[in-house]
């Protein structure tokens, strides 16, 4: 049984309370990660659709599986959509976090499902989805989303269904169908998005950062040839949020955040 | 002047309390033993207590050696090793230390120090940062300044105690007036006898 979510008031901030105070807050979905919700001044706002972007090894997997399993112990039902690796895999990553629990899998309230079987199950068989194809897949998700009802929801990732939309306009309207039956459905969503190590897009296509609700960037910076993994927001709706540059580290209690020092020279980004 | 006791002192600090202890370079040894003497049995062994070593100048495994010889417990320290890496001595690695790879790694230092904040909660913690002088070799002014402003801050802010070493003579103008602005008490052992 999924114990009901709790609500989620936002954090005072620098620019939440005294003279720079919003008309309306908006309620919030906590993320989990405790740096990550001090930096967002409370979690994301719920329903947001957000972009996890990154190069490969900075962290993003981990960072939404951290997000799902916080949000499956706070009684929001959390689904992982997975693309690039089978569902047993990552289970089988995942338990080596302390944070995680197996109950959470066998319960229902963390549900893995992997988009190929659900591509085969459906009958998705052209290499470039057709337009047809791609709103199947849109209703399939929205059902799993209201049938479960599910509040968090990760795509893993957003690039690989890109190269089977690979239009732009198609992808647009993909995202923004997607993000209107999710945000209906109350459920917070982070899309993963696999970029290069070069700095200045943040998607496959190019589109996608201006359609999300919100961006979180993370890249391996470097000091002195040492890599520093960090993370940033780079947007997000309907709340402020700090806009500092973060180390990350991966530890077994979950992701750590520190400011990322800027005293020598950094020929990373 | 008369020799003072620093485990007594060191006992008498509440949390939140940031402190550096100066070792005379000429009588290194001796002064080096005795803090370890005064911070990790007399305080670590306190009730509750729980010491987070941050070990820069000597690998943790040299540190756990003399802390053995003072009848330390394994369960009472935890150690950040950001020195074993450089020195390429990794093989047999502590079961109660956490390895970074090189002491630039500043803001590692910290997140490993919250780690293992979070993951042994205890009414006394404790942090041993040893020694100023060790980072100084690896990282600038600037940016270790930047370290302990904000270090020292979360660890004050979470009631920590933290007991910074530093070799007196050996630190720049720019470290000391820098450690002048974050920590709240000196004990010179130098000048005052361990």
């Amino acid at each position: 049984m999924v114990p009901p979510p709790e609500t989620a008031e936002p954090r005072p901030s620098p620019a939440v309370g005294g003279l720079m105070a919003p008309a309306t807050q908006l309620e919030r979905c906590v993320t989990g990660v405790e740096g990550l919700d001090n930096i967002l001044y409370g979690g994301i706002p719920r329903g947001n659709m957000v972009l996890v972007a990154g190069s490969v090894g900075t962290g993003k997997t981990t960072l939404c599986l951290e997000f799902l399993v916080r949000g499956a112990e706070r009684g929001e039902r959390s689904l992982f959509l997975s693309v690039t690796e089978a569902s047993d895999k990552l289970i089988q990553n995942l338990s080596t976090f302390e944070f995680f629990r197996t109950d959470l899998v066998t319960n229902g309230s963390l549900v893995f499902v992997d988009l190929p079987v659900l591509y085969d199950r459906l009958g998705l068989e052209h290499e470039e989805l057709t337009e047809e194809e791609i709103a199947i897949l849109i209703r399939t998700i929205r059902d799993l989303v209201r049938q479960l009802q599910v509040k968090r929801l990760v795509l893993d990732s957003l690039t690989s269904v890109g190269y089977r939309i690979r239009r732009d306009e198609r992808i647009r309207d993909f995202m923004l169908r997607l993000g209107l039956e999710l945000s209906d459905a109350g459920c917070t969503a982070l899309l993963v998005s696999e970029i290069g190590p070069t700095p200045g897009r943040y998607s496959l296509h190019g589109v996608e950062e201006a359609i999300v609700d919100g961006v979180v960037l993370l890249w391996n910076a470097r000091r002195q040839g040492d890599i520093l993994r960090v993370l940033q927001i780079i947007k997000m709706r309907g709340t402020t949020h700090s806009q500092a540059q973060y180390v990350v580290e991966l530890t077994p209690i979950g992701l750590l955040l520190a400011p990322h020092l800027k005293g020598a020279h950094q020929d990373g980004q | 002047m008369a020799p003072v006791d620093i485990g007594e002192r060191l006992r008498a600090l509440p949390g939140g309390t940031a402190v550096t202890l100066k070792l005379d370079p000429r009588e290194y040894a001796d002064h080096y033993f005795a803090i370890l003497n005064a911070t990790l049995r007399d305080v670590g062994t306190e009730t509750n207590a729980h010491t987070i070593y941050v070990a820069v100048t000597n690998p943790a495994s040299f540190v756990w050696g003399l802390a053995q010889a003072l009848d330390v417990l394994p369960d009472r320290i935890s150690f950040v090793d950001a020195i074993s890496h450089i020195m390429m001595d990794y093989r047999d690695p502590l079961p109660n230390a956490t390895y970074i790879e090189t002491p630039r790694a500043l803001e590692s230092i910290m997140l490993r120090v919250e780690y293992l904040l979070k993951k042994y909660p205890h009414e006394r913690s404790i942090v041993v940062i040893d020694s100023v002088n060790s980072l100084a070799i690896h990282n600038p002014p600037e940016l270790l300044s930047e370290f302990f402003h904000i270090l020292l801050n979360m660890l004050k802010s979470r009631q920590v105690l933290t007991i910074v070493l530093e070799v007196a003579e050996e630190e720049t103008a720019a470290v000391e007036s820098m450690l002048n602005l974050v920590v709240d008490e000196t004990i010179d052992v130098a000048r005052e006898g361990p």
